[in-house]
């Protein structure tokens, strides 16, 4: 589940081995803008060996990277994919061959390090015009590519705007990312909300992306994380029907049936995914891997 | 009149769980020094952790390694004086 994935910046002791206590699903731990360019270089070392201590409970943990376009990103990737981390937050992605150079030095690095090849992700943000017309590409470009997300910030100013509590600058770029990522078979993820006292917002714009498909968002401060679980968590009514769906399907198994009906409707393949991820996201059910 | 400038690096901050390394040429062999809230009850135990690392880095060089702790655990203090010390060796002598 990706439900939130909480920010961390990257030079800071206490957000780094406190953040996952926040109960997050993923960590985003930033050696990118969260690190002023003095430190990048302090900040490397401290990830690096705080992800050696691999303390993060539950959490998928990713690593925001500096940019392809600087000449950080190596150094970045050889400092914590070395430590296995389970992705890579690409900024600024432009095009498929952006992901077959960071794909390219990734496994250059897991061969190096003994990590096993292809287990290292890459999760594309796409923060110009650009890079969101080119999503379905770019997500397809690599099987690491698990997820894109829009940028925020950045991508409205690309768009010669700038960032609304609406979102209205964002509406279409959402849509169509969305469709980007089911085509290419990733997760989409949804940028922050940047207004970290208005709770309502918050509601508002996660259950609108929520609706559209969107698999969670980003977050960036811990009080945003209940919120937007409540809004993911499924309804009694939902759950019921999951339940219902999965031991159906499961007792057609046991029977070597590969179809079954429930309630007078087809039960296949996608229905009971989609009924198994209500479980997951329910609590009732642990996500295969 | 001539001033002779020292070599020094440092790295790190004084916020909480964090920890403030200087690093600077010695006259002769390793000075450890540090200060803060932990070191009544850890200060021998932080004082190896700075020496193992810097062993670890493969230096034998004269420094005076100055720490001001603010709660650090022993991951963060190796890191600050991995950070500090590569600064340091990359200073022009």
């Amino acid at each position: 589940m990706r439900r939130t994935m909480l920010y961390l910046p990257g030079n800071n002791p206490n957000m780094l081995l406190r953040g996952h206590l926040f109960e997050p699903d993923g960590l985003v731990i930033d050696l990118e803008d969260a690190v002023s360019a003095s430190e990048k270089d302090s900040a490397r070392v401290l990830v690096r060996e705080v992800l050696r201590r691999g303390e993060f409970g539950r959490c998928e943990v990713t690593v925001r990277i500096n940019g392809l376009d600087t000449e950080l990103w190596r150094d970045d990737i050889a400092a914590v994919v070395s430590c296995g981390v389970s992705g890579i937050r690409a900024p600024k992605v432009e095009s498929p061959q952006t992901v077959l150079d960071l794909d390219e030095e990734i496994s250059k690095t897991e061969e190096k390090f003994g990590v096993t090849q292809g287990s290292t992700k890459i999760f594309c943000l796409l923060e110009s015009a650009r890079g969101v017309w080119k999503a379905c590409d770019i997500a397809a470009a690599s099987p690491r590519v698990t997820a894109i997300l829009p940028g925020g910030e950045d991508l409205a100013a690309d768009l010669r705007t700038g960032r609304s509590k609406e979102g209205t600058e964002l509406e279409w770029i959402r849509r169509m990312l969305i469709v980007a990522a089911r085509a290419a078979g990733v997760d989409a993820l949804d940028t922050v909300f940047p207004h970290v006292t208005d709770d309502e917002g918050l509601r508002r714009e996660t259950a609108f992306v929520k609706q559209l498909g969107f698999d969670g968002k980003s977050v960036i401060h811990p009080n945003q994380i209940p919120i937007i679980h409540e809004i993911y968590a499924p309804t009694e009514r939902e759950i019921e029907t999951a339940q219902r769906i999965v031991e159906a399907a499961s007792a057609a198994a046991a029977r070597g049936l590969g179809a079954v009906s429930l309630d007078g409707r087809m039960i296949d393949a996608p229905v009971i995914r989609r009924a198994e991820y209500t479980l997951v996201r329910a609590g009732l059910s642990r996500e295969k891997v | 009149m001539e001033a002779n400038a020292i070599k020094t690096a440092q790295a790190g901050t004084l916020e909480s769980m964090d920890c403030l390394v200087m690093i600077t040429e010695w006259s002769a062999g390793r000075l450890v020094e540090v200060s803060g809230g932990a070191v009544v009850r850890f200060k021998a135990s932080m004082e190896k952790h700075i020496n193992d690392t810097l062993d670890a880095l493969g230096t034998d060089e004269p420094l005076r390694i100055s720490v001001q702790d603010n709660g650090a655990l022993d991951v963060v203090l190796g890191a600050r004086i991995e950070a500090a010390y590569k600064r340091y060796a990359r200073l022009a002598v």
